[in-house]
């Protein structure tokens, strides 16, 4: 358990030194949100508002998650094999992955913000649905994209296993960030929360004992 | 001769449930009127689904305990007849839909739930198509097979009770109870689902020993 930290600095090291991807995703993050502005969205109500943001991060978090396993692939994947083992791995992964889904999509909240004006009323209620949102988004993707790339590394599959997986957490995501921007009566709001939480937990579960079974040839 | 005595329990069991299912009398609602008695050929449709994405789910997991592959054929037959019942269930109710709120296709929980969960399954379907290797392709797709179904659960169990549906009993509980269900639909409805159960596992079983001859 003592490699998890270590793993995780190894792959956000990976990630700065491929500085390429990181400007893409920026780049996307900023060019999809001034487009989304040229095209009218300053005017968008709360629903759409939420729509529109959740599009944004979920087409940056499956395009992040494609490359998850990008360096576990090949010959990579037997020295990572001797390295570390499939439970490390895996919890490193989620960590990692949550947390760069996490500022993604604050990144995504800021630009909204800038461009679209402030639409949220509690931002805290709304900073924890989209956190939790985030951690079982990014489970099921990274979980999604291990499949695929046992199976032959092929990005679009990824998409079409982890896609239909996601919907459950995304439509609670949204309820909540929807209540968070209207501000309704928060016992509801915390019964969501509740759930998502239980949904994350459940998530998680499944892919730390499942994950095993897909790191070994 | 243990097969025997379940398949003409099914095929007594689904007979009976369509014919006296249109000859019994059935209570007199509003707006839904006769089109009740879908209930029999309908919801049994989604009980056997589930019933045969479960066994496929335990067969998944029985591969990756035991790593034989003759679970996995047996997995993979019944999430393919699960699909089937999946598919039967969803043109029942689009009928059903469109004679009781007037439209082929609403958006509603229930609706959203059985098409995500035919997209899971037809993703789980691509996914095997896509690896030769008999062995890893049923390590893999059992991973998935069992990932899905938990989320499956999710879908067509839990998120409808969060949201209202226009489904019967609905905006807290997806289930059926006393005041749409009484005891004369109980008496072709219950026949109907174990028939169909059997009915399904019969199909499931020839599917497999299809597939065990084709190799």
């Amino acid at each position: 358990m003592s490699k998890i930290g270590p793993l995780i600095q190894r792959y956000a090291k990976q990630e700065l030194r491929n500085s390429n991807a990181i400007f893409s995703l920026g780049l996307y993050l900023i060019g999809i949100t001034y487009l989304i502005y040229l095209l009218g969205g300053q005017n968008a109500a709360d629903s759409t508002w939420n729509t529109l943001l959740w599009i944004v991060i979920f087409f940056g978090a499956v395009n992040q998650a494609s490359r998850s396993f990008e360096f576990e692939s090949g010959d990579y994947f037997f020295y990572y094999q001797t390295v570390a083992g499939p439970k490390e791995t895996i919890i490193a992964k989620l960590i990692y992955n949550s947390l760069y889904m996490l500022l993604l999509s604050g990144i995504a909240w800021a630009l909204f913000t800038l461009f679209y004006g402030n639409a949220v009323y509690n931002p805290l209620v709304f900073a924890g649905g989209l956190a939790l949102g985030c951690v079982g988004f990014s489970a099921i993707l990274t979980l999604a994209n291990g499949i695929a790339e046992r199976s032959g590394g092929n990005a679009t599959l990824s998409s079409i296993l982890a896609i239909p997986l996601t919907i459950p957490v995304l439509k609670i995501v949204s309820a909540i960030n929807i209540q968070a921007m209207v501000g309704a009566s928060l016992d509801e709001v915390y019964e969501m929360i509740g759930s998502l939480f239980a949904l994350d937990l459940a998530i998680g579960l499944l892919a730390y004992l499942l994950f095993p079974y897909l790191w070994q040839d | 001769m243990t097969g025997r005595f379940y398949k003409a329990l099914g095929v007594v069991l689904v007979l009976y449930s369509l014919i006296y299912g249109l000859l019994t009398t059935v209570p007199d609602l509003p707006i839904i009127e006769q089109s009740i008695r879908n209930l029999f050929y309908h919801v049994s449709m989604w009980f056997s689904m589930v019933a045969m994405m479960a066994g496929s789910f335990g067969n998944a997991i029985g591969f990756l305990r035991g790593e034989n592959l003759l679970k996995d054929t047996r997995s993979v037959s019944l999430a393919e007849t699960g699909m089937l019942f999946a598919f039967l269930g969803l043109f029942t109710g689009m009928m059903w839909a469109k004679f009781t709120w007037g439209a082929w296709w609403t958006n509603d929980p229930k609706l959203n739930g059985s098409a995500i969960t035919i997209l899971i399954y037809l993703a789980y379907f691509v996914l095997r198509n896509g690896i030769e290797e008999p062995r890893k392709k049923a390590r893999i797709s059992a991973v998935y097979n069992i990932f899905a179904f938990v989320m499956m659960i999710v879908f067509i169990g839990i998120l409808p009770r969060m949201t209202d549906s226009l489904h019967p009993g609905n905006g807290g509980n997806p289930g059926f109870n006393s005041y749409d269900l009484d005891n004369r639909l109980r008496l072709v409805f219950y026949p109907a689902v174990i028939g169909w159960i059997l009915i399904g596992t019969w199909i499931a079983a020839l599917r497999y020993r299809i597939k065990n001859l084709s190799k």
